[in-house]
């Protein structure tokens, strides 16, 4: 029963009870504008947790197409595999308990978490105690979005498939350990149910100045109904580094 | 992004094909610093079980042969994970008698990655998880 709250406040939402009143006019509005029409969206309760099998050796790419990399972005993936043969970019700044932003942020070994309000779905991940927003209410992208780790998303249902388009993403966030991404990265997620306890998100990345074509992956994810997200603060007792060359450390003086 | 347990094995044998659909199994560092491949049994006295993120940590004072002890700090997978596999706060305490299986640190400090701790009445608790099968 410990996702009992989420599964109060969605079947609250769903019966439509006395948590907001809907505006009169709402009746044709659009998928999950309101509380009332909340109770039509699709149960993703409970928490998901990424499946490792649909991560593992090339299971997630579509058509097994890596990404096709533009000539400067390809020369900066083969200058990171080099250092590696170094000892070089054995790892990221996640070490030092910076969080790895978008995409890497949903394909985390720690569990993710919808909430829908009105207008908005909102996406609660466990690791470093992440937060993405989706707004849903029809609003557009900023024109000049502030670079941020989870970006700015706006989404809309078509039918049970909630189709997110992030922009405004931090240059130095990656697609793929050593695979770098433009200002001009535009991700799309499309997220729907395909069993009772599957979720599956078919994320495009699209990037003229990184990506020669678009690239595509697909993940799924598994319902645990009696868990909790969980708190992650990553500074509470952190002895793992790296350092600018992205060589490991840790710590274990005390 | 994510790291995988083995990574540099990976890497020889799959190169760009892991890195473009990591799995995901530590998540916040490499185990660049662990031999992976070798696991040594530590025997020794819980000084004390530290129940924090992003790592657990295992403080163990270990004799050394010469009527002195050497203390190993043992690093284990998250109190996130861990909660969900059966382990509490109170898994571990001051005092208690433990053998740990540790993938040892490369550099010969006494640390490492905690695989799995053996309780003194033989009951085994699996730390690290198994690598999933591709």
């Amino acid at each position: 029963m410990r996702s009992a709250w989420a599964v109060l406040l969605i079947s609250a939402m769903a019966s439509g009870t006395s948590l907001a009143a809907d505006p009169p006019s709402n009746n044709v509005g659009s998928p999950g504008d309101s509380w009332r029409s909340i109770a039509r969206l699709p149960d993703w309760s409970g928490v998901w947790e990424l499946d490792w099998r649909s991560s593992f050796t090339g299971a997630a790419l579509v058509d097994k197409k890596l990404p096709q990399l533009t000539p400067r972005y390809a020369a900066s993936f083969a200058k990171y595999q080099a250092a590696q043969t170094r000892g070089e970019e054995e790892q990221t700044e996640q070490a030092n308990c910076v969080p790895p932003g978008m995409p890497g942020i949903m394909t985390q070994p720690y569990p993710i978490e919808f909430l829908f309000t009105p207008g908005k779905v909102t996406i609660a991940i466990e690791a470093y105690s992440q937060m993405r927003r989706v707004f849903t209410d029809g609003r557009t992208h900023p024109a000049d979005p502030d670079p941020t780790f989870a970006g700015h998303s706006v989404g809309h249902w078509e039918g049970d498939t909630l189709v997110v388009d992030t922009v405004g993403v931090l240059p130095g966030t990656s697609l793929a350990p050593g695979i770098q991404h433009s200002s001009q990265l535009r991700i799309e997620e499309r997220i729907r149910r395909i069993s009772d306890d599957t979720l599956q998100i078919h994320t495009t990345f699209r990037d003229p100045e990184a990506l020669a074509e678009p690239w595509q992956v697909v993940r799924t994810y598994v319902r645990h109904r009696d868990w909790d997200i969980k708190e992650y603060v990553c500074t509470q007792n952190n002895r793992d580094s790296a350092d600018s060359q992205g060589r490991a450390g840790i710590n274990i003086e005390r | 992004m994510t790291h995988r347990i083995c990574r540099r094995g990976f890497l020889g044998l799959l190169g760009v094909a892991v890195l473009a659909s990591e799995p995901a199994v530590l998540a916040h560092h490499s185990t660049a610093m662990f031999d992976m491949k070798k696991t040594v049994k530590v025997q020794g006295t819980v000084e004390s079980f530290e129940w924090t993120n992003p790592h657990t940590w295992i403080w163990l004072n270990v004799p050394n042969g010469s009527n002195a002890t050497s203390r190993w700090g043992i690093e284990g997978m998250s109190p996130n994970y861990l909660s969900r596999t059966g382990w509490t706060h109170g898994t571990l305490k001051a005092g208690d008698k433990i053998t740990v299986d540790v993938h040892p640190l490369r550099d010969g400090r006494t640390g490492g990655f905690c695989v799995s701790v053996t309780l003194p009445d033989g009951k085994v608790l699996r730390n690290l998880p198994e690598a999933p099968s591709p």
